[in-house]
């Protein structure tokens, strides 16, 4: 347990999140100097303007030094953390020993690992039954003050202590320790201010620069459900058996590749003074998430069928809410549908998410009733209709071009053809 | 007692056994007047003739097919693969006709097949293999591997008078680097039993083959209350031992230098987790070489096997853990 150790010091550096990330921003260390850390375990939050995600470690030892703040944003490859992958658990911090850094005592604990005080293992959880033992009466010395094996069976060896108290709960309450204090969080009456989340000021930032970038026009369109309404009750269950759950989305998305494909105009970007072409059909999906939104990316939209577009859909948004979306999921898109309509809206004019063209929003499909021409002239029937709106950049195309674009997704869904 | 090399040992046993009974031959690549590519039946055709040590054509599935029929017909071969590695040559004969022919029929099929396994010596990845779990997935055929000099001659006598068809898994770094004192004359160790190397009460190593010496070293070098187990028999597993260690000690580390998925120490830690669950005081882990074949580069190889510090590391985690 002597043995001399070397001071080997491993980089953790701000990683490159696909090709167009250049910065990014920690938004809260996980580990801390002094602490040990596994292998790929995290060491750090981070937040960039294409996703949020964590930084593994790149090797177990301790980490040393913190070298960028919490809230600070720092180029991509700038150097985060260093750890010295010679400590071993269990041993002390190199600062520490030399002296210099503010543990005036032995830590309580055999090292800096994070608490592990409340993980029991099989056999201490049977030896405690077996033996009526309070396991919080009792100090661990495994890593991170974990109760060994060892250390249940020393309490035992030991014999009671004392009386078991009649009682185990005193009467007294102590007052709840004060919250600590957030940075830069104020409460006055009846006003709260909290700073801004990164992805609630990444969402600003995209929205503004839209809005002062592209010269925005929406349009609308009332679209006939009816037929696409009939088609999902006849395809719901086969898809759910197949684990695939169908959504008013999915066709209309289905609808949009198709109508994008015969209007290239609207499946592109401005690029200075170039208007650039995308051969492939990057869809683009909004959604929602409790603190923002993200918008994750179906690759090659056009080769999918409607039951490849409503499994993506699926996929992608599960992965969104539970935050698995990796940097990839969120890049290269050439088109975007929102989908505000499932919280009842009738009407919106989205923002065009840069540097696409246009973005297609759905509102809520509701029963009303209209009038339908039949073989014996005009009659009032109730369908389900839904708003589809399109927000595109004038500079890009114009008002006729828009209009044909929706009037072929609204014609799509009319008719709808599984194979459209 | 007179102290032998590892394969010293091995030739011992083979050549007892071929004194003692008749019906013991063996067969092999360049195994008669060149004595094999190891020298294990180096002396052998001269003692013996070259009728009971055959040297074969590089045919293992002849060499395995040959054996079926003479131990069926009541003949106890020996076979020699030149290098472990190569028994895929032979495969059909041993896990489709050997081991299942008792099964089928009735017939006992008494051979052995000898096998110099694993790497260390820039072999690359067609002469250095660790093949056991092939084995371990062909129901009858038994499997041991001996880690001592006492052990592999032993085992070997043992393997020759089973019944059943025995893959004889020789380490090839053992070979001239383990010695110790072997019993002379008759001396066998039974199949199916582990032995405690070394006894300990805060963890378990379990590890068969190479990595056997490694543990104890590891053990002494920490000075821990380590327990070292040599499984010896990979199938039949001696599962009294194994449970009876990782109950005491509640923490498990297993050995063995093949590589890591459906391997030894996959089914070892399956049958703690099955039968010892409420014992375990700490994850049970594995230290094997990752799932890539063994490369010819002597720094890679050297990384890719399990080594010792790799041991000492592991057991001072699940020590502290």
């Amino acid at each position: 347990m002597s043995s001399s150790r070397t001071e080997t010091l491993v980089e953790v550096t701000m990683p490159q999140m696909g090709v167009s990330v250049a910065e990014g921003m920690i938004v809260a260390w996980r580990k801390h100097p002094g602490d040990w850390v596994e292998a790929d375990e995290t060491v750090c939050d981070i937040s960039t303007d294409k996703i949020d995600t964590e930084i593994p470690s790149p090797a177990s030892g301790r980490l040393v030094e913190i070298l960028v703040q919490e809230n600070e944003t720092v180029t991509v490859g700038t150097l985060l953390a260093t750890i010295d992958t010679g400590a071993q658990p269990g041993q002390a911090h190199a600062v520490e020993s030399n002296g210099h850094a503010a543990a005036p005592e032995p830590q309580p604990e055999p090292n800096g690992s994070p608490d592990r005080s409340h993980v029991i293992s099989p056999v201490v959880r049977r030896i405690a039954g077996e033996h009526g033992v309070d396991l919080s009466q009792v100090k661990g010395t495994g890593i991170g003050g974990r109760i060994r094996k060892k250390d249940v069976l020393a309490f035992i060896e030991a014999g009671p202590a004392q009386e078991r108290p009649l009682h185990t709960e005193s009467p007294y309450r102590p007052e709840p320790a004060p919250a600590p204090a957030q940075a830069q969080e104020e409460s006055t009456g009846s006003e709260r201010r909290m700073p801004l989340t990164p992805m609630r000021r990444q969402i600003a930032e995209h929205m503004l620069r839209s809005k002062r970038t592209a010269a925005h026009v929406t349009t609308f369109a009332e679209v006939d459900m009816s037929r696409v309404v009939a088609r999902r009750a006849e395809l719901k269950e086969r898809f759910a058996a197949r684990g695939v759950p169908l959504t008013y989305l999915a066709f209309v998305a289905r609808a949009t590749v198709a109508a994008l494909q015969d209007q290239p105009v609207l499946n592109a970007s401005i690029d200075g003074d170039d208007l650039v072409y995308h051969g492939d059909v990057n869809l683009g999906i909004a959604v929602a998430l409790e603190d923002g939104l993200i918008v994750p990316v179906i690759p090659r939209a056009q080769h999918l069928s409607l039951e490849g577009i409503a499994a993506a859909i699926g996929d992608v948004s599960t992965r969104a809410r539970s935050k698995q979306l990796v940097a990839e999921d969120v890049q290269g898109g050439t088109f975007t549908i929102t989908n505000p309509g499932q919280f009842g809206t009738t009407l919106a004019t989205p923002i065009i998410n840069q540097p696409q063209v246009a973005i297609l929003d759905l509102e809520a499909v509701v029963k009303r009733a209209v009038v339908v021409d039949g073989p014996e002239g005009d009659s009032i029937a109730i369908r389900p209709m839904v708003n589809v709106c399109l927000s595109f950049d004038h500079r890009a195309l114009d008002g006729a071009e828009a209009a044909r674009f929706l009037g072929a997704v609204k014609a799509r869904l009319e008719q709808w053809a599984d194979d459209a | 007692m007179s102290e032998m090399t590892y394969l010293e040992a091995i030739s011992d046993g083979l050549r007892e056994e071929m004194r003692r009974d008749d019906s013991v031959f063996c067969l092999g690549e360049d195994i008669g007047v060149f004595g094999g590519a190891f020298k294990v039946t180096a002396g052998f055709h001269e003692e013996f003739g070259a009728e009971r040590v055959l040297d074969m054509p590089l045919a293992e599935n002849i060499i395995i097919g040959a054996a079926v029929g003479a131990a069926v017909e009541g003949m106890r071969p020996v076979c020699e693969m030149q290098f472990a590695d190569f028994i895929a040559c032979g495969f059909d004969q041993l896990v489709n006709v050997a081991a299942k022919l008792h099964y089928r029929q009735g017939v006992a099929v008494p051979m052995v097949v000898r096998l110099p396994t694993g790497g260390g010596f820039s072999g690359g990845p067609f002469h250095s293999q660790n093949p056991e779990a092939w084995f371990l997935q062909a129901p009858g055929l038994k499997v041991v591997a001996p880690a001592t000099a006492e052990d592999a001659k032993g085992l070997l006598v043992s393997a020759i008078r089973d019944p059943n068809p025995v893959m004889f898994l020789e380490h090839k770094h053992l070979y001239r680097r383990i010695r110790g004192d072997v019993p002379e004359g008759e001396h066998t160790v039974p199949i199916g039993e582990a032995r405690v190397v070394r006894a300990g009460g805060e963890l378990s190593v379990f590890a068969y083959g190479s990595t056997v010496a490694m543990a104890q070293q590891a053990a002494e070098e920490l000075d821990e209350d380590i327990e070292v187990v040599d499984l010896r028999t990979l199938c039949p597993l001696d599962r009294d031992t194994i449970l009876a260690s990782a109950r005491k000690t509640g923490k498990v580390l297993i050995a063995h230098e093949a590589t890591r998925s459906c391997g030894v120490g996959a089914e070892v830690a399956a049958l703690i987790g099955e039968e010892a669950f409420e014992d375990l005081d700490a994850p049970v882990r594995r230290l094997t070489a990752p799932d890539v074949p063994i490369p010819f580069s002597p720094p890679l190889e050297q990384h890719v096997l399990p080594g010792l510090d790799d041991m000492k590391e592991a057991a001072r985690e699940l020590l502290a853990y």
